[in-house]
């Protein structure tokens, strides 16, 4: 999967980059949006990560190239918080998602994931790590060919968790994927590991092994066994 | 800011009144004593005419007379000229003595006003008592008409007066009326109506066109401080966002994190509160720029419903309860995206400090919004929760932000938010003030 990344801050890119490749997408970085009109006129890509503050106009110029080329990668645009303009306008000239800035990288990569698995209806619709499997398109979970009953935010969990597998999520993290604004940033967060020990239990309870652990005491990691 | 009518009767109330009022009235105090001092003038030169005419046919026939009598020993009074002989001269030294008096005339049937005059003649060594009368009706007559026309001229131009004003005002001040309409209407962040009043008065253009500069003044400063609010949005979170990351990144060194777990921490902490706090400032700053002013008429019956929604498992994982108590009528005049921001913010307080001695309860009904948890008392007072970065001591690593965030919309809104603790409850009350 090719992504370009559109950001002008040359460190944030670079960061990205490394977190997307180790991730398993080939990534390139346009930092300004002469670049990046350039680089989408010339290459295919699966996905633009597109921030709208760029030094030479906004991204949603971008927007407006692709469709002018006929071209239909996945568009994530990064806004500030409480930019309601951009978000409402970015969505409406056609970008499938939004992320604001700051972001949790897991949240990103959360994010990409679900835009190209709804933009590329061949692959990708099952994730499977050990006995767990997710069916994405009808949201079941599986531990060993068994349905397991998971609520609504029990299965945004465990998919943000096999989404980001080998990484350390804090709560804090956890939390605001899973509540975003809802949930106050001041919280103490211990409420979460009841709800990891719920889900533990769900899955352990039909036989998978405990892929969740904790980890310093500050966050969870699920680790493929 | 709209004039409203109440502000301008109230002004009228206290002191300030029409320009055309007061030129109509200074104008007027004009004309009364320039009338009046114009009559009472002509009445000192009609009388001062009438003196010196009478005063010189009284010399005339004085002059005849003491020829008279010092030719002739006869003394003989006409109807004008009455002539007494003079024995005592002790009371002489008062006259002439001017008086006026009336007269029966018998050939007009009349009584007229005559002017008359008493002195003393000296002739052929006598001394006579002379007392001579000219007739001065006509004069007296002619005044008196005048004084009688000018009163109802005055009246009469008066009239005119105010009712040309009131007509001028209509005519002379439309454009500025219109002009005035313009800058009442005039929103900065809005659509201006930019198209110029026509007027050919001077002051007028004069101040058009400077309303025109001031405006543009305006927006260039208001367009520059939304610029600066956004950059500082985006240049703030961007090496937050690269801090953060990083730290990240040290999650995953299980050296670095054998060594150093603390301060790790720490420092991805400290990022978050700093990343928050500048997201928070910068919203509380847009809305002070007035940047979401799209009032509409919010039910919040559904919305509120939504939000519960979104927090069912967060609560129950708290092993908290919640209680609702919904009017489907209630709503607020509102910009939605702030009522958002409320909602959030006061339902997140209740869920962080919410203990479970009780259940959350959420209840709108007429104007009002309520939302309560049960909770520990706070240790400082009432008024100061709305107040900026003030937190208690329990709250860790909170903002002291959100709900100073709530209250300055609410303000912005009509809204009248108030807190109080009782009963071991934390009870926010909305009041809807339009």
């Amino acid at each position: 999967m090719k992504l370009l990344i559109v950001e002008d801050n040359y460190q944030l890119a670079d960061d990205l980059s490394k977190f997307l490749e180790e991730n398993g997408f080939i990534i390139e970085i346009a930092n300004t949006l002469k670049e990046a009109k350039d680089k989408v006129g010339v290459y295919n890509y699966d996905l633009i990560i597109l921030d709208l503050g760029l030094p030479d106009g906004t991204g949603l110029d971008v927007i407006q190239e692709l469709k002018k080329i006929n071209k239909d990668p996945g568009v994530l645009i990064v806004t500030a918080k409480n930019a309601v303009e951009d978000k409402v306008l970015g969505l409406e000239m056609g970008a499938d998602d939004f992320i604001s800035k700051p972001f949790h990288k897991a949240e990103l990569n959360a994010r990409i994931r679900s835009i190209i698995r709804r933009k590329n209806f061949k692959g990708n619709s099952i994730i499977e790590i050990n006995q767990i499997k997710i069916d994405l398109d009808s949201r079941e979970t599986f531990v060993s060919e068994q349905l397991v009953e998971l609520t609504r935010k029990e299965y945004d969990l465990l998919l943000y968790f096999m989404y980001n597998k080998g990484r350390v999520l804090t709560k804090e993290n956890i939390a605001e994927h899973l509540w975003g604004d809802h949930i106050d940033q001041a919280d103490n967060f211990d409420f979460i590991y009841n709800h990891i020990k719920n889900l533990r239990k769900k899955l352990q309870k039909l036989g998978a092994d405990n892929n969740i652990r904790s980890v310093y005491g500050m966050g969870y990691k699920f680790y493929e066994l | 800011m709209v004039l409203r009518d109440e502000k301008i009767k109230a002004m009228k109330i206290f002191g300030l009144f029409r320009l055309l009022t007061k030129t109509t009235f200074f104008y007027l105090i004009f004309i009364l004593i320039a009338f009046f001092l114009s009559a009472h003038y002509l009445v000192h030169k009609a009388n001062k005419y009438v003196t010196e005419e009478t005063e010189s046919i009284f010399k005339k026939r004085e002059w005849h007379l003491t020829r008279y009598l010092n030719e002739y020993d006869s003394i003989k009074s006409f109807r004008t000229t009455h002539i007494e002989l003079l024995n005592d001269l002790c009371d002489t030294i008062k006259y002439p003595v001017y008086s006026d008096t009336t007269v029966y005339i018998e050939e007009l049937d009349e009584t007229q006003l005559h002017r008359k005059k008493t002195f003393v003649v000296n002739a052929k060594e006598k001394y006579f008592l002379v007392s001579m009368l000219v007739n001065i009706d006509d004069f007296t007559k002619l005044k008196k008409d005048v004084a009688k026309r000018v009163n109802p001229s005055f009246l009469l131009l008066a009239f005119i007066i105010v009712l040309f004003s009131i007509f001028m005002s209509g005519y002379l001040l439309k454009p500025f009326h219109r002009i005035l309409e313009k800058m009442n209407n005039y929103q900065v962040g809005e659509e201006i109506d930019i198209s110029d009043v026509k007027t050919s008065t001077l002051e007028f253009k004069k101040m058009q066109i400077l309303f025109r500069h001031m405006i543009n003044r305006i927006e260039e400063d208001y367009r520059k401080l939304k610029e600066y609010t956004e950059n500082m949005a985006h240049e703030i979170q961007t090496p937050l966002a690269i801090i953060r990351n990083k730290t990240e990144r040290l999650f995953s060194d299980e050296a670095v994190m054998k060594e150093h777990k603390d301060s790790v921490k720490v420092i991805y902490n400290e990022t978050n509160h700093l990343s928050k706090l500048g997201t928070t400032l910068n919203l509380l700053t847009k809305i002070d720029n007035g940047e979401y002013t799209n009032k509409v008429n919010l039910k919040t019956y559904n919305i509120i419903l939504e939000h519960l929604e979104s927090v069912k498992e967060l609560v129950e994982l708290k092993s908290l309860q919640v209680e609702v108590n919904l009017s489907k009528e209630h709503e607020f005049v509102i910009d939605p995206f702030l009522f958002d921001i409320i909602l959030k913010n006061l339902l997140r307080n209740s869920i962080r400090y919410a203990s479970n001695s009780g259940p959350i309860k959420l209840e709108t009904s007429n104007k009002l919004l309520k939302i309560s948890n049960f909770g520990n008392a706070l240790d400082v007072s009432n008024n100061k929760i709305f107040e900026r970065f003030y937190t208690s001591s329990n709250s860790g690593q909170s903002l002291g932000l959100g709900l100073a965030l709530v209250k300055r919309i609410c303000d912005l809104n009509k809204l009248q938010i108030n807190y109080s603790y009782s009963e071991g409850q934390h009870l926010f009350v909305i009041n809807s003030l339009s």
